[in-house]
């Protein structure tokens, strides 16, 4: 393989990872950066999305329509969660939100088992998206092609949507000082809402993307471990900081395998070290 | 009033109690009376092998239910105690620790990981247990990390490796890569996959490690597909060797390179389907094996537990037979007894016939070569070749096979 085909394929690995990375990266970031919210469960609700795909594209037999099913009840799901549970622990510290996270992420685990049982379930390709593209004669899964859009128009979308809109701005005020923005006359209490369906959406739209690749399997909750390394790298609470630290985590993971894959772990924790060390806020957040 | 409701429930209680007591055979109220024999599980019930955990999970139940329903084992019924260690061998050394203080547990199989029996192996003599493994392939532990009171009661890694290299011996192919799950049992299976290529005159054009919970492998398979290989050795299991399969068969490996693996699981056939056809591999244990116990045994699992035992169904069944059958012939739960009933035992398992070897307590049997091919429109195991015990398995405490 010429160096130049090598890179190009590289680098579309790199960001169809990246891609994904991102769904489930931003959501931790924007639920921690307007609600102050270290939501363990994370990972579990990505693993649900996963779950809730199977069953979509089973019953209707369009994975198209899981992606959208999914994301959709998992946001509900965190809805639910938020009005339930997390607005009545907002005056306590924040080891609350982690034992109550951590919860949920118990009870997701054991009601997944229940549901779907343990073996690992196959979700297929979606429709028109099972073949190939050759680029300078090596396969390239159209698949990853998809992610990789789908990745680049839905950050592009959030971003646009948190700063350029009314909304937007109330959640990015909301994150600075939310009882100011609330004795303006603003019911902090929805935007929370929202913003956390948003984030537990954003992370099952993850699951149900990467269960074509990965299969929709129990284990597929310690995904919680990247989404965190994600966000202490991009900047705790920084939408921004979500899509730099995804890149920069699925850069270092897909060369750092093919270059030395011994070390690639190794590296990236240390990356995730050094950024803590010169900007313990991560490279864009706040508290740098 | 209250003194009178009282009464009631008291009554009511004792009516229950009565007609369950009734209705349980004679056999096991008598093994129910008497003090039970406690068996630890300590496995993976969470992460990447939690599939294999779960199997080891119903398997053991199904078996202690069928024990306990016949009286028990010398009149004593049996009580499992599964706890989940996540797959990590600090927290399988406490599950262990706290089975041997908490409940006088001294009797353990189902382990997943090889990484977590490598930490529990030194402790046992400590401890006054013994470990009987079902699904641990570290070459290891029937050599320098021996101890008299482990047993091992499936192929190891290099075993596998073995056998699939007899297999590939003949298949024309001319250069391998391997990739392998980055811990003790990868490492150990590889090397010895390693050494049977050069000494078959294969070419071993490279190998590479994927830490264990890998969800993006397609940097592998583009290192893999550089390499020139025509063969590819995956010593993979559980959720790793879905995805890898899966994006394998995304990024159309299996037109470059015959894809071969060490362990071939029901799991995964039916988690990634057609992406597994086609691939070549050992399987610990095959369902469809025609042997009169495993008949017994999958009618069994089938009417019970509704599904077809995989590989570590029949693995744990194995290992389970074989510690109910050494507390009988010991009469005792000692370790020390059940380890001198256990050396040189055989058994008619659901693998045919299987024996402890003395020497390294490893369970001599025979190798199963099978490819995954559509039977009446299912893709399944299909047997391929088989291959006796004296042929693939390594001499008494030697990692590797040597010819």
């Amino acid at each position: 393989m010429e160096t130049f085909s090598f890179i190009l394929i590289q680098t579309l690995n790199a960001l169809s990872q990246a891609s994904l990375l991102f769904f489930l990266g931003s959501g931790l970031a924007l639920i921690f950066g307007i609600m102050r919210v270290v939501n363990f469960s994370h990972g579990a609700l990505y693993m649900l999305g996963a779950y809730i795909g199977f069953t979509t594209a089973r019953l209707t037999g369009s994975v198209w329509l899981a992606m959208l099913i999914a994301p959709l009840i998992v946001g509900l799901i965190g809805l639910l969660f938020e009005i339930g549970f997390l607005r009545h622990l907002y005056k306590r510290d924040e080891d609350a939100f982690l034992l109550v996270t951590f919860g949920l992420t118990l009870v997701i685990a054991e009601v997944t088992r229940l549901v779907w049982g343990a073996p690992p379930l196959q979700v297929p390709l979606p429709s028109g998206l099972d073949g190939v593209v050759f680029i300078f004669d090596e396969p390239m899964p159209l698949y990853r092609i998809f992610l990789i859009a789908a990745g680049g128009i839905a950050s592009s979308i959030i971003w646009l949507f948190l700063e350029r809109t009314r909304l937007g701005l109330l959640i990015r005020a909301t994150s600075q000082n939310s009882q100011m923005v609330h004795a303006l006359g603003t019911d902090i209490n929805l935007i929370r809402s929202g913003v956390f369906a948003l984030g537990c959406a954003l992370a099952a739209v993850g699951g149900v993307l990467a269960a074509p690749s990965v299969t929709a399997s129990l284990g597929m909750s310690s995904a919680v471990i990247d989404a965190f390394v994600i966000v202490i790298i991009g900047g705790m609470g920084s939408f921004l900081g979500a899509i730099f630290g995804s890149l920069i985590v699925a850069c270092v993971q897909t060369f750092g395998n093919f270059f030395f894959p011994d070390f690639a772990l190794v590296f990236l924790y240390a990356l995730m070290l050094g950024v803590l060390i010169v900007r313990p806020g991560g490279l864009l957040g706040k508290e740098a | 009033m209250t003194t009178s409701s009282n009464g009631r429930r008291t009554l009511l209680r004792g009516a229950g109690l009565a007609a369950i007591a009734a209705s349980t055979p004679a056999l096991m109220r008598q093994a129910m009376a008497a003090e039970p024999i406690k068996i630890g599980i300590p496995c993976a019930l969470t992460g990447s092998l939690a599939v294999v955990a779960e199997q080891t999970k119903r398997t053991a139940t199904m078996w202690a239910k069928q024990v306990n329903a016949a009286g028990g084992i010398n009149g004593r019924p049996i009580e499992l105690i599964i706890e989940d260690t996540g797959g990590n061998p600090a927290t399988c050394v406490r599950k262990v620790q706290q089975m041997v203080e908490r409940d006088g547990c001294r009797i353990f199989t189902g382990i997943t990981f090889s990484s977590e029996t490598l930490a529990v192996m030194p402790r046992l003599g400590e401890w006054d247990s013994i470990y009987v493994a079902c699904g641990n392939g570290d070459a290891s532990m029937t050599a320098e990390a021996f101890v008299p009171n482990f047993f091992r009661g499936n192929p190891s890694g290099p075993t596998e490796a073995r056998l699939l290299s007899l297999y590939i011996k003949d298949s024309g192919l001319k250069k391998f890569y391997a990739i392998g799950m980055d811990y003790s049992w990868g490492h150990s299976t590889v090397a010895a996959f390693e050494e049977e290529m050069k000494r078959n005159n294969i070419e071993f054009v490279g190998k590479v490690f994927a830490p264990t919970g890998t969800r993006d492998f397609s940097s592998y398979i583009t290192k893999i597909r550089q390499s020139g290989a025509d063969g590819l050795m995956m010593v993979q299991s559980g959720d790793d060797a879905n995805a890898f399969m899966t994006q394998a068969a995304q990024y159309r490996l299996g037109d470059k390179v015959k894809m071969f693996t060490t362990l071939i699981e029901l799991s995964t056939i039916k988690a990634v389907g057609e992406a597994s056809k086609g691939v070549i591999g050992t399987m610990r244990y095959m369902s469809t094996y025609e042997y009169p116990e495993n008949k017994k045994f999958v009618e069994q699992f089938t009417r019970e537990i509704k599904d077809t035992p995989d590989w570590n169904d029949g693995e744990q069944w194995k290992a389970l037979q074989f510690i109910g059958a050494a507390i009988k012939k010991a009469n005792s739960i000692k370790s020390a007894d059940l380890v001198a009933a256990l050396n040189d035992m055989e058994l008619d398992t659901v693998k045919g016939p299987a024996k402890f070897r003395a020497c390294d307590h490893q369970s001599l049997e025979e190798g199963f070569v099978v490819q995954v091919d559509k039977v009446n429109g299912a893709l399944l195991p299909v047997l391929v070749k088989k291959y006796p015990w004296d042929q693939i398995t390594p001499a008494c405490r030697k990692k590797n096979f040597d010819a």
